[in-house]
């Protein structure tokens, strides 16, 4: 063998054979493209940009230098080089070995790449209204919850958000369009999840909000509410980045309410006992009293919050890969009250061939909490503040005789220990096979899994008669869920010469089970946390509950986007969705979408207009589907447990009974959303100035509700049926400024959205729904004509001033000088309750954010602002005077005093009727306008860096809301509920003010 | 290309797998459904039992204690003075079609019967289900459907007949006439007689359940309320005849705890205060006393009008009204005055010992017929029947049993002319049977037997009597919601 070789080698004639075969290898394996990417204005090398070949897999990173070096197959291929912020550019290699590129600054934002349902678009091809937020500015609030940081930062986006440990954001898109589950869906990298409290912001690469048919009509049943799309960052090849993010804050009540002290609280107690005709006054001498207990002091506190985040994302052409770890804390600024969560995130993808891509987005947390007290909130607002936390003996202070509220600090000791722990994972693992002229197939399973527990224990004790618990109880919580998805889907791009074809079709499936169990018993034979297992309980008295869920769907969609010269763009969707949550007739149904883009820009026939760099007109129209109800409201089910009572003396016993008790509609369907988008994206005076100005209008049709059938059919309850019409409109817009003035960069936005909401019909045997409990009764209306969940009450029209007052004007009787006089709304001299009327609208009619920022020599600087107007708030705390006398907020303290007052605050009553029916008085302006947030940024110059190996190393320090400007009275005048029972304060848990400092360093 | 082959293979594969015609075939976790219900003779006891406890559950008792005792002669609102307002418009007859009660009342009767009707429309088919049982089930079911009717068509009159459960197109209902819908309950009652065991038939936990006794007591009273005095009497000595039923020695016995499906109930719902709540009711508590030592609502006031129609010395009044001062009748405490309260008084038949559950877990048996009633509807129907001697000796077997070992009070009826006798037979019916729910129907079927003696006594009753018409109130409004919903089909009483 050896010699034979050799001989084949003294040939010279075979030396040039070996060199034919082996020069293709050599040109594929050794040909090197190196060079320096450098910022256009700068001149400064930029570190990190994407350089990646066309139609390849292959890409690398610049260094620290700008520097970059990429094999290529030969000489003639094409690079891509991409970078956050700037203009990607596609530049032929044409047989250069050296390449130094240029990337300038982009300011249009238009060839970026969205994430859109089901794939990726470039902005301008996008023909939907999609608003992206990228991580940047998700990560300038210090909150547990992504999608509290979107406040404000996303046109037709409302979120009202909570500083309780934990706690969500309430999102709503585009207005509430239903009288069920009004929330958004979150597709976390091609994941539907209802909830995403399992993500951190910092391992979040951007967040789209879907909003008109075009970009959420993919989403079929469940895209009617608007959807959320989040995608995760990913590995990047290049050498190893670390990343390190962190940062500690303190939480503290943004205000107090104004309450009367003890002294006020004493004389205006005797004034209602006067006033009720008692003559022996509660607190003969007022004064004595002084300033009593201040019980917001004794339930608030600083509370810290903070984040630590380390990350390594990078790779090679055969694997790209992200881990990230993260632990993030906060303490309630209600005492007591906590919430921790760990998280691992591995975001994997392995080029197995050149073919076939395997990947896996898999993220892993725990999650441990306390709930603070329950109603601790409100039982600080209402105790009487005469009572001393403890008393001389050190017995605690007894809040209950007058205020018929419990002890907060009693609460604090007695019921604090309410423990929830929860382990989630979520992910999906895919695979991607490039098939054959540009068509591609994409399969991935998705995952959700959640086990989540809760503990709660209050042990035996007194406080007084109300405030006590005779044995002690323990009740244990312990829920399951899963939720699998898997998702089967071809693309096929196609672009010849003026015109480009996007297509994709697949199918869907998802099934979702829930158990949830519940077990209670008394009597602990201790109250360490080592015994607090339910088989540790002294006595057999003990309850026991459990309820289960499950659901599932099969869904077929398609979408194809067409492009004729980057002018015209028309995007046509469909999907097929069947849901087990509905009838058998009636469980499929079809939601398309159409809708064109023009870029007159791009036109020929467009002068040279040097002010004008894009404009873009875009159209859609689609139908879209809400599904969140209960899953069986579509079955005729048999109510359990009926129990009835047999037997005599010791046989006495309950008998177990079950029967159908209402009837079921078996045709029960998804509400439907027609929605229509017309917007205009434009970019000006060198791109300096650019936005988007969107039209909406999302009619919601066959809204389920349960209008009345006749009583004597027997049903418990009506069949709920899809009936009601509403409608919400609106104009969004998104106006971004950038410029530079000297050295400093700058940028100005503003964003924001005006929205009308009104009922359009309910149901022939429906005239209205009325809901949000106050007081004694209910304070919220929804009716046609009116906005969801409209505020329903009497019209203050006075009060009346003396006994000629109560004579000549409509009265219900019982009232005396000093009590409310309501307006007689239907003319009829009467009172009652036929002149409830139209008080005023939850819905704020416009949301607005302002935001700024400049950098100058490193130093950055952010604000943003926040305000919403239009909408009314119901204090309902102040309401609530029937049970006992709580104490009073300041505003009693302008009653009337007399004859000629003109104050429009009642004398003193505790509960009486007039003053405590729903009405004006009660009623507050919602409106505010909210320093967001300030932060302050200083990045370390790279030359130091350099020194120390360090790609990035910012310190920041920030404040959240710092002030809010609002004459709402409450601690915050955000304030959620359901659709049709919004903005009823009932002693809301605050938002808190924040101030966080922390670092992002990069190695 | 072999790949590609691969390839497709795999999508032709995956595809389908979300495609499988049964997949979305989920039904609801831990709930039977109604496609699968009455599968087992298990199954059709429990649909029946849901009938009994619809009673016991009853919406918010206040509604039926208003538009039997409340809005009667017998008993005022109660309470303080602007609590539960809409129980005054049942007080003083200013009452409209749009009225709370009125329709709450006629709802609770509708589900009721709703329920009734599916077991006597499934149990027939339920598998494997003896002769026996399937007879007893039914038999409960068309006593309870009979009861719901009872009261509907004596408070509304006309009212939809429905004996079968309703599809979606025959929701628009007519009133049947008052006539067909007393035929519908005698041949409910006449058929539950002959499905149904005696009381002592029955096992000691099945002890409520619906009779034999049961079905006839009521029966004798729906002939009384027709006025057919013969079937009255028949059916109420077959009650007295069986031998099942006696009277208690002591009258105040029988609303203790003691008293609960004694000898002497023939009908009543049982309720007890568990931890899970599951066997409660509110009766107890909104007619306890409003303040210490009860904490109860203090609802449903006797009156004055009822204070006085006891004869001197008559223990049924201590046993029937709770005063200030009185003590309880366990001894447990004294009543204390509550200076919110007017004329403060309480129906003592409804007061319940201090018990485990808490307020709105009350244990208390609502005692829905007593044989008392029975006899007392027998002795009125031999007068009717012009026989006053042998309605004599029921009169006074119920009198003997007042009175007690004391002989110097309530001493024998001796009248014999038969509207005399009439007016002694309907006092003791008040007296003994007040506040128990009874009385509403009393009034507006004496009011058709004899108007001049009612109407004058009604009318002395002021305010209360002040507005009372007994050409429009005798029948109470169809809730107007109901016409609405009817497609207008229902037309509205008299005076409405």
């Amino acid at each position: 063998m050896r010699s034979q070789y050799k001989s084949f080698l003294n040939q010279p004639a075979n030396w040039l054979i070996l060199f034919t075969f082996l020069l293709p290898s050599i040109m594929w394996g050794q040909n090197t493209v190196t060079g320096v990417i450098t910022d256009g204005q700068t001149q400064e090398p930029l570190i990190g940009v994407n350089v990646g070949i066309k139609n390849s897999n292959k890409g690398t990173i610049t260094d620290f230098d700008g520097k970059y070096s990429l094999d290529v197959d030969d000489l003639n291929v094409t690079l891509v080089v991409s970078y956050i912020g700037y203009a990607p550019q596609e530049v032929p290699v044409n047989g250069r070995t050296e390449l130094n590129i240029v990337l300038n600054e982009n300011t249009t934002m238009i060839d970026e790449i969205v994430v859109v349902a089901y794939g990726t678009q470039r902005k301008s091809d996008v023909t939907g209204a999609v608003s992206s937020v990228k991580a940047s500015e998700l990560q300038r609030i210090p909150a547990p919850d992504l999608s509290t940081a979107l406040q404000g930062k996303v046109a037709g986006l409302e979120a009202i958000s909570s500083s309780r440990p934990g706690a969500n954001s309430e999102l709503t898109v585009r207005g509430t369009g239903t009288f069920n589950g009004s929330r958004p869906i979150y597709v976390v990298d091609g994941l539907i999840l209802d909830d995403p409290a399992n993500l951190s912001a910092n391992e979040v690469e951007s967040i789209e909000v879907l909003k008109d048919a075009s970009a959420v009509a993919l989403y079929g049943a469940r895209g009617a509410n608007g959807v959320i799309l989040v995608t995760t960052k990913k590995g990047q090849s290049g050498k190893p980045i670390f990343s390190f993010n962190t940062y500690f804050g303190i939480q503290e009540l943004d205000r107090k309410i104004a309450l009367t002290n003890g002294t006020e609280y004493a004389r205006l107690s005797n004034l209602a006992a006067m006033n009720s005709g008692n003559t022996t006054l509660p607190y003969p001498d007022p004064e004595a009293i002084g300033e009593g207990t201040d019980w917001q002091d004794v339930i608030y506190q600083r509370a810290p919050i903070s984040s630590q985040n380390l990350s390594v994302r990078g790779g090679s052409d055969k694997m790209l890969y992200y881990i990230s770890g993260e632990v993030m804390r906060q303490e309630g600024i209600v005492r007591s009250g906590y919430f921790d969560r760990y998280t691992l995130r591995i975001n994997n993808e392995y080029k197995i061939t050149s073919f076939l891509k395997f990947g896996h987005n898999l993220s892993a947390n725990f999650r441990n909490s306390n709930g603070e007290p329950g109603g601790i909130v409100f039982n600080a607002i209402a105790a009487d503040p005469t009572v001393p936390v403890r008393d001389t003996a050190g017995r605690y202070g007894d809040t209950s005789v007058k205020s018929n509220v419990s002890n907060p600090e009693a609460q604090l000791e007695y019921n604090a220990y309410n423990r929830g722990n929860e382990f989630r994972m979520v992910g999906n693992a895919y695979a991607e096979l490039y098939l054959w002229k540009g068509i591609t197939y994409r399969s991935s399973f998705g995952f959700d899994l959640i086990n989540a527990r809760g503990k709660s224990f209050v042990p035996e004790f007194f406080v007084n008669v109300r405030q006590q618990n005779p044995n002690s109880v323990l009740t244990v919580t312990w829920g399951n869920t899963r939720d699998w998805q898997l998702e089967n889907l071809l693309y096929w791009n196609k672009s010849w010469t003026n015109h480009r074809l996007d297509v994709m079709v697949g199918t869907t499936a998802q099934d979702h089970t829930e158990e949830f169990l519940f077990g209670s018993k008394r009597d602990l034979v201790g109250v360490t946390e080592d015994l607090l297992f339910l088989n540790a309980a002294g006595t057999d008295n003990t309850y026991g509950h459990g309820i289960g869920a499950f659901y599932r769907y099969v869904s077929y969609l398609g979408r194809i986007n067409y492009g004729f010269r980057d002018r015209y763009s028309i995007t046509a969707t469909f999907r097929r969705d069947g849901s087990s949550k509905f009838g058998k007739l009636s469980r499929y149904g079809n939601f398309p979408s159409i809708a064109a883009s023009w870029r007159i820009s791009e036109e020929s026939f467009m002068p040279e207009i040097s002010w004008l760099n894009n404009l873009k007109l875009r159209g859609s129209y689609g139908i879209t589907g809400n599904d969140k109800i209960p899953y069986d409201r579509a079955f005729s089910t048999i109510t359990n447990r009926i129990f009835a009572v047999f037997g005599a003396g010791s046989a006495e016993a309950l008998n177990f009974g079950a029967i159908q008790t209402a009837v079921a509609n078996a045709t029960l369907q998804w509400e439907e959303n027609v929605h229509t988008n017309v917007g205009i994206e434009f970019g000006l005076l060198n791109s300096r100035l650019t936005g988007e100005i969107d039209y909406f209008r999302k009619f919601g049709r066959g809204i389920i509700t349960d209008p009345s059938i006749p009583a004597y059919v027997g049903s418990q309850g009506n069949p709920f049926v899809n009936v009601a019409d509403v409608l919400n409109s609106g104009v969004e817009w998104n106006v971004r400024w950038r410029s530079k003035a000297g050295k400093v960069n700058y940028f100005l936005g503003a964003t924001g959205n005006t929205l009308n909401n009104e009922v359009l019909s309910l149901a022939d045997n429906k005239t209205e729904i009325l809901d949000g409990p106050t007081g004694t009764t209910l304070a919220t209306r929804t009716a046609v004509g009116l906005p969801i969940g409209a505020f329903f009450g009497y019209k203050v029209a006075g009060i009346y001033q003396n006994e000629a007052d109560i004579a000549a004007y409509p009265n219900v009787g019982n009232v005396v000088p000093g009590d409310l006089r309501f307006e007689d709304v239907n003319g009829d001299g009467i009172i009652n309750t036929m002149d409830r009327t139209f008080l005023g609208s939850p819905v704020p009619d416009l949301m607005y954010g302002f935001s700024a920022g400049a950098d100058f020599m490193g130093i950055g600087l952010s604000v943003d602002l926040y305000g919403v107007t239009g909408n009314k708030i119901v204090n309902a705390k102040k309401m609530n005077r029937f049970f006992g006398a709580p104490n009073f907020e300041e505003s009693f303290l302008d009653y009337w005093t007399g004859e000629g007052d003109s104050s429009l605050e009642p004398r003193v009553t505790n509960g009486a009727y007039p003053n405590y029916e729903m009405s004006e008085r009660f009623l507050e302006d919602g409106s505010y306008f909210r320093i967001r947030n300030i932060t302050l940024t200083y990045d370390f110059p790279e030359t130091l860096l350099k020194s120390i190996r360090m790609t990035r190393l910012q310190i920041f320090a920030s404040t959240t809301n710092p002030i809010t400007w609002t004459s709402f009275s409450g601690y915050s005048p955000e304030v959620g509920g359901g659709p049709v029972s919004r903005g009823i304060d009932r002693g809301s848990y605050p938002v808190a003010r924040v101030y966080s400092f922390g670092l992002n360093a990069g190695f | 290309m072999k790949t590609s082959a691969y390839i497709i293979l795999a999508i032709a594969i995956l595809l389908p797998l979300s495609c499988r015609q049964d997949f979305l075939d989920v039904k609801p976790q831990g709930q039977l459904t109604s496609e699968n219900y009455f599968a087992s003779t298990e199954q059709a006891v429990w649909a029946v039992n849901t009938v009994y406890a619809h009673i016991r559950q009853n919406a918010l008792p206040l509604h039926f204690i208003g538009m039997t005792d409340v809005i009667s002669d017998d008993s005022d609102k109660g309470s303080e003075p602007n609590d539960a307002i809409f129980l005054t418009a049942l007080d003083e007859f200013t009452l409209d079609p749009g009225h709370a009660s009125v329709l709450e009342m006629w709802r609770t009767q509708y589900t009721g019967i709703a329920r009734a009707n599916l077991c006597v429309e499934k149990i027939p088919e339920v598998p494997g289900i003896t002769e026996a049982m399937k007879n007893r089930l039914i038999g409960e079911a068309l006593f309870l459907r009979a009861y719901f009717y009872f009261n509907l068509v004596r408070w509304y009159g006309d009212v939809p007949l429905i004996t079968k459960t309703l599809n979606p197109d025959e929701y628009n209902q007519t009133r049947a006439p008052k006539d067909q819908v007393y035929q519908q309950i005698i041949t409910d009652l006449v058929a539950s007689i002959g499905l149904l065991p005696e009381r002592t038939q029955y096992a000691a936990t099945d002890i409520g359940r619906a009779s034999k006794g049961a079905a006839r007591g009521i029966l004798a009273k729906v002939y009384l309320t027709r006025r057919d005095y013969a079937n009255a009497e028949k059916y109420a000595l077959e009650v007295v005849n069986s031998g099942q039923y006696t009277l208690l020695p002591r009258y105040s016995d029988i609303f203790l705890p003691v008293g609960e499906h004694s000898s002497e109930s023939i009908f009543e719902i049982g309720c007890m205060a568990v931890e899970s709540w599951e066997g409660r009711c509110e009766y107890n508590m909104v007619q306890g006393v409003r303040g210490i030592p009860n904490l109860g609502w203090g609802f449903n006031r006797p009156s004055d009008n009822l204070v006085a129609e006891y004869e001197n010395g008559d223990p049924r009044r201590e046993a029937t009204i709770l005063y200030v001062g009185e003590v309880l009748p366990d001894g447990s405490g004294v009543v204390q005055d509550n200076s919110a309260l007017i004329n403060e008084r309480y129906n003592q038949k409804a007061w319940v010992p201090a018990h485990v559950g808490l307020q709105d877990n009350g244990p208390g048996n609502q005692r829905l017929l007593r044989y008392s009633d029975v006899i007392l509807i027998l002795a009125e129907a031999l007068n009717e029947q012009g026989r006053a001697g042998d309605a004599l000796i029921y009169l006074n077997m119920v009198r003997k049993r007042a009175r007690g070992t004391n002989n110097f009070i309530l001493p024998d009826v001796t009248v014999t002319d038969m509207r005399d006798l009439r007016h002694r037979i309907w006092r003791e019916r008040r007296v003994e049977l007040a506040m128990e729910h009874h009385r509403w129907f009393d009034v507006i079927r004496q009011m058709e037997v004899d108007p001049e003696y009612m109407l004058p006594r009604l009318k002395a009753i002021q305010p209360q009597f002040d507005r009372f018409d007994p050409m429009k109130h005798l029948l109470l409004p169809v809730p107007q919601t109901e016409i609405d919903l009817s497609g207008q089909a229902m037309s509205q009483n008299t005076g409405y």
